[in-house]
């Protein structure tokens, strides 16, 4: 009978799922998603490459550049809590699906937050 | 003499999530002999764990999508018995919310995922509908949905806000009802009654022999459940607990089980909130280990160990993972001897085998 009575509801009911693509998906505020960096205060101290566990990071002190493979990275945060000058943040939304490996390479000199996009060819091997 | 045939039962199989291969041999339409076999879903996690102690935190919950958080919690505490840290009151409490949390959305699923291999389409959405309330209980205190990375060495890296708290609570009595009504669906409609009562039955003796562990032991009459005690003991935080058992042993058993344990976590997980006091969610440990650490926790599925031999550097000597799935599968034989062919995907299930945790 139960099941009977849930049934007659469901009926007269709106639907319980969204429409995804059409309507964004309702993240709360302490999602992890994307991981950006502030190159104005960056030190290149190589904590964020030496304590990320996907090895998605990877700092270059003579170029001045800090770059993440997107697809490597598991979002733990881990790279936001070791960093001594609090210049990584992580942003509630995820990155866009993409086809190819894609890399967000910060280099300095650039604006708060601000970062260009590599893709990687996945023919050659991945670092 | 009757003639006997062989039905090979998956791994690939409409039934089963993940890969298990049955060998069942066949009587006409009863099954007289089982030969399970694994190993379709070997990742070398234990060799991959002893790499680096710290990577470790997020790649035990790697081992299994289901039940993560209580394998990074279980290695949390392998490592803090090793290193004789001590977690704080609320960090531990956190822990416990969480764990009850994942608990839940991991029995809802083994729920639908049995009411789907019995043709049930409708509850198993009803069940996946309950379950996205936890998942996002979950999203909004983690930040993820399935991997929490919430765990490190001597506590928690994510705290429970005093508003969060509070939504929590209230999402917890709406969903309360709903998990009643099916509840009661569970445990008196007629459809799944057929399917269920009297279908795989595991005696008490049985259960004894092949040691099995969880809500499998807990529906043929062993009312053992490392919540009471040991490393992970609940009581020791103040949270009142005791196990739910059912004596009947078949796979209606089993559920009922599962569905009450839903119930129960549901109220722990309130219990834990109202017992939140504020404090550090984290002790400090510097260095390296050394030295053994074991520790063991109630997974979803029954009793999960961890042993860690650590040598002093970043690398570890050994990792040893026991999983429960591992116990629960062999006894599938016992359970599948002289039944209909057309209840083996029911009974399978119904044991809710996690093949990832077997294999890891």
């Amino acid at each position: 009978m139960g099941m009977m009575r849930r049934s007659i509801i469901n009926l007269f009911s709106r639907p319980y799922t969204s429409k995804y693509p059409k309507v964004k998906a309702q993240l709360p505020e302490g999602n992890r998603g994307r991981v950006e960096w502030n190159m104005e205060d960056c030190i290149f101290c190589m904590l964020c490459q030496k304590n990320c566990p996907t090895v998605a990071i990877a700092t270059d002190k003579a170029g001045g550049t800090q770059s993440i493979t997107r697809n490597r990275c598991l979002a733990c945060s881990r790279c936001v809590e070791v960093c001594p000058k609090k210049c990584i943040r992580m942003v509630p939304e995820y990155s866009e699906p993409v086809l190819l490996p894609e890399v967000h390479v910060y280099v300095i000199g650039m604006k708060k937050w601000d970062y260009k996009v590599e893709r990687i060819d996945t023919k050659t091997r991945w670092r | 003499m009757p003639r006997t045939s062989i039905i090979p039962f998956g791994p690939q199989h409409p039934a089963f999530l993940e890969p298990l291969h049955l060998k069942l041999q066949l009587e006409e339409e009863r099954v007289v002999g089982v030969e399970p076999s694994l190993g379709y879903n070997h990742r070398g996690m234990e060799y991959a764990m002893e790499k680096d102690w710290k990577r470790n935190f997020f790649l035990s919950e790697r081992v299994c999508g289901i039940c993560s958080f209580h394998h990074s919690t279980t290695y949390s505490q392998a490592m803090e018995a090793m290193t004789g840290t001590q977690a704080p009151e609320r960090a531990r409490l956190i822990r416990i919310i969480m764990l009850e949390v994942q608990r839940v959305t991991s029995h809802t699923l083994a729920l639908g995922h049995m009411a789907e291999a019995m043709g049930y389409e409708n509850l198993f959405m009803q069940f996946f509908r309950e379950r996205e309330e936890f998942m996002r209980v979950a999203n909004e205190v983690s930040g993820n949905r399935v991997h929490y990375c919430m765990n490190w060495l001597g506590g928690v890296r994510r705290d429970i806000a005093p508003e969060l708290a509070k939504s929590i609570e209230q999402r917890m009595d709406a969903t309360q009802g709903r998990l009643e009504e099916l509840a009661k669906v569970v445990r008196k409609d007629s459809t799944w009654l057929k399917r269920t009562k009297g279908v795989g039955v595991l005696s008490k003796r049985q259960a004894e022999t092949w040691a099995v562990v969880g809500p499998v032991a807990r529906a043929s009459g062993l009312s053992y459940d490392v919540r009471q005690s040991g490393n992970a003991a609940y009581a020791m935080d103040g949270t009142k607990f005791k196990p739910v058992w059912r004596e009947e042993g078949d796979t209606w058993a089993r559920c009922m089980v599962r569905m009450d344990e839903t119930l129960q976590s549901v109220a722990l997980i309130r219990q834990g909130l109202g017992l939140l006091r504020e404090g550090p969610i984290e002790s400090k440990f510097k260095g390296n280990p050394t030295g053994e650490g074991f520790s063991r926790d109630e997974a979803p599925r029954g009793e999960l160990m961890y042993w860690v031999k650590a040598n002093g550097t970043s690398s570890l000597d050994r990792v040893k993972v026991r999983t429960p799935a591992f116990m629960n599968i062999p006894p599938l034989g016992e359970m599948l001897m002289n039944e209909q062919f057309a209840n083996v995907p029911v009974i399978v299930v119904s044991v809710d085998p996690c093949i990832c945790c077997t294999d890891r």
